[in-house]
């Protein structure tokens, strides 16, 4: 049995005001509802009950997962870690999706093309038009990113592609220099790192529900390999942290809340 | 004096719960009472009405400076900004008086000992124990600093001091770069950056109050030098944001406070 060298915690933040809406979100900017927060406190309890240290912790630029970070930070009493934000833990951008509810988007153009724009791994939505609110290009926060890096759309494959690079630039080697990690992000972001760590192929990955926030934690090697946990459910190697009958449940049950 | 180049915003963090307690607190890392989270609140939405927009913030390892400062970003909308805390940025140590009872010092040393303690310029508490829980080598937070660094004791000239490294190793050059700074810290630390802007005495800065929670404006030139404002309140070339006649009897209460 190989030696745990890291360990690396994920978590996915919880709803948000246009989950409750049933609106496309992607890169737009929402908070948490109220049950989003809830969510987000019973991690960090969760994980303060587990005993869990970091030194540092990574989010996206988007304020629900942020928020989390936050909520995750207080409950453990460590909200003097370094926190770095990064717009490549961000949620997929939903293109011309962004905004629009997704019912009525059903009964625009039909339940079959939703379901292939949400569960396609490389067919990414229309993309959204440049003088659109929901293009990045129109927020400053995205100030730094070259005209490639803005999105028009994105879809799952898009995603890792920008989430990876950052993983192997910033993530591996924060974890290298000795740093334990909590990850606070995104169902699609997340999606990247454990399709990844995991190698979980390209078919499986759309379908594979993260249950929001419900701590998940992974155990490398030295090679960054998962050491696959006892109470692991596949095709994850890493553990979710709380009752297994209720994660199991939280899993089969994520879609019905309106999460991706 | 030269033109204005750059804006500086600090905000002070309000009530902790050992300020409700009347205790000493320093590096002990209390929460916010529930009237210091609303100060944070307030502060927040004092600089988005008056549409403050910023690029970064610094702050410190203590706690009721983080959620003041997690107030302020979720008021603004501006959570997405980078984030430096720096124990630089921390309250002044107050060494073995750390978690005593401000009334029981009182009685234990007397008033006159405790008061050069509190208001002088360089003589600081008496030194605590490294066997101490306030001694910042025992927390992992500081694991990272130099043993050599971590006080047993501070006054506000060396809290000064080693405030004045961060602020010219890194709050300067992102000033200068053109990021609008946002700093969140304490009591004595800024203090000690408003003695260097302004150019305030030793005797003048021990006496000094800053109104927590309260948003202070400084426009800066190109060499970083204040340009005054018309609502400066002496000898603070930086002015308050918020109703300026509660803003001056908060100023002159604090005084009769201790801290």
């Amino acid at each position: 049995m190989p030696e745990v060298k890291y360990t690396l915690v994920l978590i996915r933040h919880g709803e948000s005001d246009w989950n409750r809406q049933n609106r496309f979100t992607g890169w737009h900017d929402v908070p948490l509802s109220e049950t989003g927060e809830l969510e987000a406190a019973e991690a960090g309890k969760t994980l303060a009950k587990e005993g869990l240290q970091f030194d540092a912790v990574y989010t996206s630029v988007l304020r629900r997962a942020i928020k989390t970070a936050w909520h995750c930070m207080e409950q453990t009493n460590q909200m003097w870690l370094p926190v770095t934000r990064a717009w490549q833990l961000n949620e997929r951008h939903y293109g011309g999706l962004t905004g629009l509810n997704k019912a009525e988007t059903v009964a625009k153009v039909g339940e079959a093309q939703v379901l292939i724009w949400r569960r396609s791994y490389d067919i990414p939505p229309p993309e959204v038009e440049t003088t659109s609110e929901y293009y990045p290009g129109n927020d400053r926060r995205y100030k730094a990113l070259t005209p490639e890096q803005l999105p028009k759309t994105e879809s799952l494959k898009l995603t890792l592609e920008r989430v990876l690079p950052y993983w192997e630039s910033d993530i591996k080697p924060a974890m290298q220099s000795g740093k334990r990690l909590l990850i606070a992000a995104h169902g699609n972001s997340l999606r990247a790192l454990v399709k990844h760590l995991d190698g979980i192929p390209d078919d499986v990955i759309p379908g594979l529900n993260i249950p929001t926030g419900i701590p998940l934690v992974y155990e490398l090697d030295e090679d960054f390999k998962p050491i696959p946990s006892a109470d692991a459910i596949a095709p994850l190697n890493g553990r979710y942290l709380g009752d297994r009958e209720m994660v199991e449940a939280r899993i089969a049950g994520a879609t019905s809340t309106g999460h991706k | 004096m030269g033109e204005k180049a750059y804006t500086l915003v600090l905000v002070r963090h309000g009530e902790s719960t050992w300020n409700d307690e009347n205790r000493f607190t320093g590096w002990a890392d209390v929460p916010l009472s529930e009237a210091g989270k609303k100060e944070a609140v307030a502060s927040g939405k004092e600089l988005a009405a008056q549409g403050y927009t910023f690029d970064l913030a610094y702050t410190s390892l203590l706690k009721r400076a983080i959620n003041t400062l997690w107030s302020v970003l979720e008021e603004t909308d501006l959570m997405w900004i980078p984030v430096k805390r720096s124990w630089r940025l921390n309250e002044r140590h107050y060494g073995a008086l750390q978690g005593l009872n401000k009334q029981q010092t009182v009685e234990k040393h007397g008033k006159e000992q405790v008061l050069v303690w509190r208001r002088s310029y360089d003589i600081p508490p008496p030194e605590l124990d490294e066997a101490s829980e306030h001694y910042p080598g025992n927390d992992p937070r500081y694991k990272d600093v130099e043993k050599a660094l971590l006080p047993k004791t501070e006054s506000l000239k060396t809290t000064e001091a080693r405030f004045l490294v961060e602020w010219e190793q890194n709050i300067v050059p992102d000033i200068k770069s053109g990021k609008k700074v946002l700093i969140v810290a304490h009591g004595n630390t800024l203090r000690a950056l408003v003695k260097h802007l302004d150019g305030i005495s030793e005797n003048e800065i021990t006496g000094l109050n800053i109104p927590t929670g309260v948003p202070l404006v400084y426009d800066l030139d190109a060499d970083l030098r204040p340009v005054p404002h018309k609502d400066a309140m002496a000898p603070l070339q930086g002015r308050y944001l918020g109703d300026q006649e509660a803003i001056k009897g908060r100023i002159l209460g604090v005084a009769n406070q201790t801290k």
